[in-house]
Formats: C-alpha cells, sequence, structure tokens
C-alpha cells in the first residue's frame, strides 16, 4: 500500500473529481418514505402479529394453559416486532428491491433533519444517530442505576421488592453492557473511521445503517422485559434460573440476540472498511492508533457475539419449544450457557476497553503536542489484548463448578492479558512524560480515565488469582471492579472522544466551562461512589442482593448519594450539549484543537463526500513538536503542515513556495 | 428556526422525557396492598393473623399459579402476602391448607421450628415434624428465614375435590395449623413458602415463588 512519496510531478489520485451531487429522483412523498416513524408502526404491528400466532400456535400447551404466560408469543412478537421495526425503516427495501429484479434509486444526499430519523448510506449521520442511541442507553441505564443505589440507602427498609430490584439490576446490568460494547465503535467508529483512513464512504453502508437500527429495536426489546415482569438473573442470564425465569427472560435472549447481530454487522464492515478502503499511502505504519483499536475490536465483534447469538437461540429454545440445551436433567448443561456466555463475555470486556484505549491514545498527542510513545507497541498491545481475551473466559467460573485443576491455566492467561494492557498504559505515559500538556477537557478525560482505568485493571488482577477470586466472588468487589474498567475507562474515554471530535460531528463548540464543570463532578463523584464500593464488598456484601448488613449503611449511604452526583453531573453534559448545538450555537472552527489527524483537515461541517479528492497520506498524523515533521498529506490542494493546521491552498501542479516560513514542510512539494 | 422556538421544542421535549420517567417509576412501585395488623392494636396484646394456601388462584393474571391470601382484620381475603405488625408481640397465626402435598426434596424442612415452643397444632394436634413420606405429603411451607420460623404444611389428599379458586371455604378439604412467634424489632423481614411448588416452571421453582403476592411476602414490623 505504501506510495513512492519522491516520485516529481503528478499523481494519479483515484477519484480525482469529487462526486457530483446525485439530483433527487421522482420520490414518494416524504413522509410516505421510511422512517422512524413507520418503524415503530412495523415494530408495534409486528409484535400484535407474532404473539397472536404465538397465541394460535402454544394456547394449548399444558404449560401455559390458564398461566398467563406463553413464552412462544412473547418470543414471536418480539421477534416479527423487530422484523416490522426493520422492515418500516426500510431495511429490507434494498435487497427485496434485487431479489425482484429492480434496481433501487441511487442513495441522495439530504441534509434536513428528517435524515437523522431514516436509514442512511451516510456514515456520518449513522455517528451522529448511534451518538444519540448510545446516551439514550446510558441514560435509561443510569436511571435504573439510582433506581438500584435509592433502594441500597437502608439495609432493612425498602423501596422495591426483592423482584423487582434484581430486575432493576438485570435490566441495568444488560442495557449498559448493551450500550458499552457499542459506545464508542458506533458512534465514534462509525463517525471518524473513513475520514481517518481517507475514504468516502463504509464498505457497506447499508450495513452500517442497519446495524444502527437493529440496535435501536435491541434496546426497545429489552426494555420489555420490565413489563413482562423482568428477569431474576442479573445480566449474565444464567441457566438453570434462565429457564425457570417469567416472560422478562425472553426479552432478554431475543434482545442480546438481537443487538449480537447489530454488533456483528458494525464489526465486519468496519473491519472490511479499514482492510479495504484505505486511501493511498495510509500504510499500516500510519492507520492511527484509533483504528487500530477499532480493528481489533472488529476482530471481537465478529468472532465472539456470534457465540452469544447461538446461545440466546438455545435459550429461546429451551423456553419454547421444550429443548434441553441448559437443562441438565434432560440431556443438557447449564455450564454450557455459562462457557458460551462469557465466550462471548470476556471479549465483551475488551470489545468495550480497546476503543477506549484508543481514543485516549489518539487525543493524547494532540494536547501534549508530543508523538504518541511506542506507536507500533500500541497497536501491537490492542492486537494483544485481542487475541488473549478468547483464552481467559473460564476466570469468570472459577465458583461455578469447573474442573479445579483448569484454575491455575486460566489464573495464568488471566495474567498474562496484563501484559499487552500493560503496553498501552505505558504507551499513555510514555507520551505523557515531560510533556507540556493542554488541560483541555478531552485531556482531562484521558487523564481521569487512566487513573480510573489503573484502580480496575489492578483490582483485575488481584480477581485473576484463584485465592482471592474465591473470597470475593459475587461480591460487591467485583462490582466495584468492572464499574472502574468499564465506566471508568470506557464512558470517561468515551467523553473524551465527544468533547474532543464534537467540533467536527456537529460543526458546533461546545462550551468550555460547563465541560469542565462536568468532568470534575464526574470524576470527583465516580471515584465517591465505587470506591466504597470496594470496602463493602471486601466486608462481605453481596452482588445482586437488596439488603446487606447493618454496619454497611454508611459507606453504602455515601456511593449512594455519590451516585445521585454522580447522575446529576451528566447534566452538565446534556445541558451543554442542548445549549451549545441546538439551543445557542456557535460555529466551530475547522481545526480546533490544532490535530494532525486527517479527519480535522477537512471542511466543517464535513461534506458528505467526506473528501473533494482522495487524500494521499505522506505520514502517520503523530509528529507534533517535529520541526521537520513531514505533512500529514496532500489532500489534492491543500498541504497539512506539522502542526496539524492546513499550510496553504495548492492546486495540482503548483509548486509550494520552498522555504516560506511557518509550519509549511520546507521540502520540495509532493504533489 | 427561532431560539424561542427551540427553547419550547428542548423544554417540551423534556416535560415529556419526565412524565415517561415518573409513569415508570409508579409501575414498579406498585405492589399488593399491605394489610395493617397495627391499626387499633393495644400495647401487650397478640395479634391474630390468619392466611390460606390455594393450589390455583383462579383469576386475575396468573389464576394456575399456587397463592397464599391473606385475611385483613376485617375479615376480607385480600390477595397479597404483606403485612404490617407491632414490634415485639406475639402474633397468633392461623393457615388454612386447600393444596394437596408431596414428598419432600429435604426433609430439613419438614421441622417445626422458631415458633414459641418450637410446636405448631395441625388439626388441633401438636406437631413437631412432619414426615412427608407419608400420608398427603407436605403442600408448602410458612418460613422466615431470618427469624429461624419454619413450619412446613401437611397436605390435603391430591385425589379429593380441592378449592380451585380462592378465596377458598371451609367447605373444601383443608387442613388448619395453629402456631406463635414474637415479632423482632422495626424492619422488614421476608417470608416465603420453600417447598418448589411452581407448577409448570422447572424444578418448581419459577413463577409464583419469585413473586411477591403469591408465594413469598414481607413482614413489615413497626415499633
Amino acid at each position: 500500500m505504501a506510495i513512492e512519496t519522491t516520485q516529481p510531478g503528478g499523481i494519479e489520485y483515484p477519484g480525482e473529481e469529487a462526486p457530483t451531487p446525485l439530483q433527487p429522483v421522482s420520490r414518494r412523498s416524504e413522509w410516505l418514505r421510511p422512517h422512524a416513524g413507520w418503524a415503530i408502526v412495523g415494530g408495534v404491528v409486528g409484535y400484535l402479529i407474532g404473539h397472536w400466532l404465538g397465541n394460535v400456535i402454544a394456547s394449548g400447551y399444558i404449560n401455559v394453559q390458564g398461566s398467563g404466560q406463553n413464552d412462544v408469543a412473547t418470543v414471536l412478537g418480539l421477534s416479527l416486532g423487530v422484523a416490522g421495526f426493520l422492515t418500516g425503516i426500510g431495511a429490507l427495501n434494498y435487497p427485496l428491491a434485487k431479489m425482484i429484479g429492480r434496481e433501487p434509486p441511487p442513495a441522495v444526499p439530504e441534509h434536513n433533519w428528517v435524515r437523522y430519523f431514516r436509514m442512511t448510506e451516510d456514515h456520518k449521520v449513522v455517528g451522529l444517530q448511534y451518538t444519540v442511541g448510545v446516551l439514550l442507553f446510558l441514560f435509561t441505564g443510569g436511571l435504573l442505576a439510582m433506581a438500584i443505589r435509592t433502594e441500597l440507602l437502608s439495609p432493612s427498609s425498602h423501596v422495591f421488592g426483592p423482584g423487582i430490584y434484581i430486575a432493576l439490576v438485570g435490566e441495568h446490568g444488560t442495557i449498559m453492557m448493551m450500550m458499552a460494547s457499542s459506545a464508542v465503535v458506533g458512534p465514534l467508529g462509525n463517525w471518524l473511521v473513513p475520514l481517518m483512513i481517507g475514504t468516502r464512504r463504509m464498505a457497506y453502508p447499508r450495513v452500517e445503517a442497519f446495524s444502527f437500527w437493529i440496535f435501536l429495536a435491541g434496546y426497545g426489546v429489552i426494555l420489555t422485559a420490565l413489563f413482562f415482569g423482568g428477569f431474576p438473573t442479573g445480566w449474565t442470564g444464567y441457566a438453570p434460573l434462565q429457564t425457570q425465569a417469567s416472560g422478562g427472560m425472553d426479552s432478554y435472549l431475543v434482545g442480546f440476540a438481537v443487538i449480537g447481530i447489530g454488533m456483528i454487522c458494525a464489526g465486519f464492515n468496519l473491519a472490511a472498511t479499514i482492510i479495504n478502503y484505505r486511501a493511498p499511502g495510509m500504510t499500516w505504519s500510519r492507520v492511527p492508533i484509533f483504528v487500530w483499536a477499532v480493528l481489533a475490536t472488529t476482530a471481537l465483534l465478529t468472532l465472539a457475539t456470534p457465540t452469544l447469538v447461538v446461545a440466546g437461540l438455545f435459550g429461546v429454545l429451551d423456553r419454547t419449544a421444550e429443548t434441553a440445551f441448559f437443562v441438565n436433567e434432560h440431556g443438557g448443561s447449564n455450564f454450557l450457557w455459562e462457557n458460551l456466555f462469557w465466550f462471548f463475555g470476556h471479549p465483551e470486556v475488551y470489545i468495550m476497553a480497546l476503543p477506549g484505549f484508543g481514543i485516549v491514545m489518539e487525543i493524547m498527542p494532540v494536547f501534549t503536542r508530543k508523538p504518541l510513545f511506542a506507536y507500533k507497541v500500541a497497536a501491537a498491545g490492542m492486537l494483544g489484548v485481542a487475541l488473549l481475551s478468547f483464552f481467559v473466559w473460564q476466570h469468570h467460573i472459577f465458583q461455578s463448578g469447573i474442573n479445579p485443576d483448569m484454575r491455575p491455566l486460566f489464573m495464568l492467561t488471566t495474567e498474562l492479558i496484563s501484559i499487552p494492557t500493560g503496553f498501552l498504559f505505558l504507551v499513555a505515559l510514555g507520551t505523557l512524560w515531560k510533556a507540556k500538556i493542554r488541560f483541555d477537557t478531552p485531556m482531562l478525560f484521558c487523564l481521569g480515565m487512566l487513573f480510573n482505568f489503573l484502580i480496575g485493571g489492578v483490582t483485575g488482577v488481584f480477581l485473576s488469582d484463584v485465592p482471592v477470586n474465591v473470597t470475593v466472588h459475587g461480591s460487591f468487589f467485583v462490582m466495584a471492579h468492572f464499574h472502574y474498567t468499564i465506566m471508568g475507562g470506557l464512558i470517561f474515554a468515551l467523553f473524551a472522544g465527544l468533547y474532543f471530535w464534537i467540533p467536527k460531528m456537529t460543526g458546533k463548540t461546545m462550551n468550555k466551562r460547563l465541560s469542565k464543570w462536568h468532568f470534575w463532578t464526574f470524576f470527583t463523584f465516580f471515584n465517591l461512589t465505587f470506591f466504597p464500593l470496594f470496602l463493602v464488598g471486601i466486608l462481605g456484601q453481596p452482588r445482586r442482593v437488596f439488603e446487606y448488613a447493618a454496619n454497611l449503611q454508611t459507606l453504602n449511604d455515601i456511593s449512594t448519594i455519590s451516585a445521585y452526583c454522580l447522575g446529576a453531573s451528566f447534566f452538565f453534559f446534556i445541558i451543554n450539549f442542548i445549549w451549545s448545538i441546538y439551543l445557542i450555537p456557535h460555529d466551530a472552527p475547522d481545526n480546533p484543537w490544532d490535530s494532525r489527524g486527517l479527519e480535522w483537515q477537512t471542511p466543517t461541517p464535513v461534506p458528505w463526500f467526506n473528501f473533494e479528492h482522495i487524500p494521499v497520506v505522506l505520514s502517520d498524523p503523530y509528529h507534533y513538536g517535529e520541526p521537520d515533521a513531514p505533512p500529514v498529506a496532500d489532500l489534492g490542494r491543500v498541504l497539512v503542515s506539522a502542526g496539524g493546521a492546513p499550510a496553504e491552498a495548492v492546486g495540482h501542479g503548483d509548486v509550494s513556495p520552498p522555504g516560506d516560513g511557518g509550519d509549511l514542510d520546507p521540502r520540495p512539494p509532493i504533489l | 428556526m427561532s431560539s424561542a422556538w427551540r427553547v419550547t421544542t428542548a423544554v417540551g421535549l423534556f416535560a415529556v422525557a419526565v412524565v415517561g420517567i415518573i409513569f415508570a417509576v409508579l409501575g414498579l412501585l406498585s405492589q399488593p396492598p399491605t394489610v395493617d395488623f397495627t391499626a387499633g392494636h393495644s400495647a401487650g396484646q397478640p395479634v391474630d393473623v390468619t392466611l390460606q394456601t390455594v393450589g390455583s388462584y383462579g383469576s386475575g393474571d396468573h389464576p394456575t399459579w399456587v397463592s397464599y391470601l391473606t385475611e385483613s382484620p376485617q375479615g376480607q381475603w385480600v390477595h397479597t402476602t404483606l403485612w404490617q405488625l407491632p414490634a415485639h408481640t406475639r402474633v397468633n397465626m392461623t393457615i388454612y391448607n386447600y393444596d394437596s402435598g408431596s414428598p419432600l426434596r429435604n426433609q430439613q424442612i419438614g421441622q417445626v421450628t422458631g415458633t414459641i415452643g418450637h410446636v405448631a397444632l395441625l388439626n388441633g394436634k401438636p406437631v413437631r415434624v412432619i414426615n412427608s413420606n407419608a400420608g398427603n405429603g407436605v403442600g408448602h411451607t410458612f418460613s422466615i428465614p431470618t427469624l429461624g420460623i419454619n413450619v412446613p404444611l401437611y397436605g390435603n389428599n391430591g385425589n379429593a375435590n380441592l378449592c380451585a379458586a380462592a378465596p377458598c371455604t371451609v367447605s373444601s378439604p383443608h387442613q388448619i395449623f395453629k402456631f406463635s412467634f414474637t415479632t423482632p424489632g422495626p424492619g422488614q423481614y421476608p417470608w416465603q413458602c420453600f417447598v418448589p411448588c411452581g407448577l409448570g416452571f422447572l424444578f418448581g421453582n419459577g413463577g409464583p415463588m419469585q413473586t411477591i403476592g403469591y408465594m413469598d411476602g414481607f413482614m413489615k414490623v413497626s415499633a
């Protein structure tokens, strides 16, 4: 993929001419075309049809008659509801048109707000749809967390019953895990990757849009669990409780499978795009580190998630068709679920963590004005984590009856994974070393992420040791650990990324004062919420139980009050976002952070075709602080300077004036 | 779009979200009614609580589910397992069991524990343990784990014409249990049936066994 960068004269630019926007062809009325409203209608109609069909099929079953619970009807209702939702949004239009031999009309760029409620082939719109979708997940899961913490204010006086409490815990965990699995890859991956690698589109833009809308459908499905009595298993859905549970378990199984399909679609689309659609000159050693992180994540998404989808299908069959995949007495095994679930579940941890590290390592050079330390080690670390993550899953079931002789092996593999993870940490610290740091909000969130992830990571090494694991398994210690890694790591990184890229994504500037208020309250109350939970965990408070020992109330109350403040701190972001983007918008400059990243070299707002000319990439984007740094890319008319700012408009065949000072590359221009 | 219109839209959407959240929270807070045994109670006097068990509730969302019912001080049968009781007070419990029985998987819960005198009266005769492998077996237990209370409820003959819809009356086959215990200090104490009796659920552990108002509930003790 490398190009000869000293080639004199002109270069043949693939896609030389900017695509001419297509003229709208004759179309139906705007409101008759597929959009989110029709998707909701389709979902409701699909659910009703499926539920009716399930009653026709199964109402005569002995275990259904008069029980008030028909799992066949619930599963069919939810499945056809999802199908109806996708039909309403128009996800099936293209394949159906092809199947009947008609050529669908080409996608036409839309510029009105309605495009955010439609299937679209514009990766930037999909990225923003994902952003709002992920924030919706986060908000819903956060409200459930507030309910959980409210219940734990008192050891013996209760707001909710035990069944409602465990339903809230399960719903919170599942929604947050679903959200977190797409939190970075969905919004920032879809929005940024094509821009970062210099392409105009995703490899499979319709699949990309499909992945978002099915992700949203999964959100609806999992929410329905609350209306069907919840599920008593927490987010892990262990059998045999899974098989015994009420109708909410159907929502869990169908919802996870639906989200899983979306994750697989998003994963292979991003992988195909990164591998095949890089711009000329975007060699593997020049690929931005965030793209490496996304690539490593896509390997996990495409290889681990199918296990979850299949396991969910098995669970659905056990509950509806009387199969016995997870029923010991009938020849199955509940361990099968545990292994299938965690074979997905542990790579899932890195599906969440790796993009977070990618964001942090992408942002830190900008605010330290230093090259990324040990770029290749960082990329290798990500691939190492991705590979090893498939060999550690049984540490989740040390206490669930696995062969004790297997424990040392999985303890070893789990400890091994801390080595490539340590690479990533050292890369971040090396980049910080002796830097003159600009403490803007994105950088603050990066530093917060490193602090939190250090605590989460170190406690994770403790937990990988069998003796410690035996002691604290199922306690709040484990809960605090994974909140430090996921919320303290991923969500901090997500906010770092949002504050960093929102000016490019929306063309608007966020309010700096509110941003910093958000960070400091978020960081402070995050630690005040979750650190006490390490202590109550060591003191014996079990997860998923709504009563606890009276002597733990003070620590729990500190955690609960802090959790309220943590929840309130989100409003700084929400108010800032609505205020800055919608109510009183201020236009952002093209490159407000002076970044060398390729995505920042585009105009703001980014045109629908991204680049007027396909760029030729000339170096990696991390040569900050280097006087002789090569330009990042030749955009056809703009050479990107070492400092990151577009240096000067240069037409093809023109010659940049040598030695004209400033940040312009003093070498002969490469045109 | 004017700023005023934007603000109005944002505030409107916010209001819709708040209303939706309030409805959702109220929905989660809904639970069966609590029968109050503290009203009019004189200190030092015992409280009489009467329950019944029925093999299938017969109506509502789950007509085939097994369930407990509670008789209110006014003599009405209420479909609930939540009670309000005074602290440090003797409770005289009467349970009418209208359900059949079966052998226990764990004979440990065939013992009467935690009651005053560690005894219960089965149709007027004192018992300390019920052999569930003999006779009609055990249908349910009344258990308050935190207080160590466990009373096995001897079942009815499954071939008899058992009551199939609550509330049942004494004209149907039944067994009567009487026992007493003392309430502890203020707090909420979960109680439940320990016999996996959720027919139609794997190993009998699903459905009514996990649902307040059916086979588990709370004794809310107030000062």
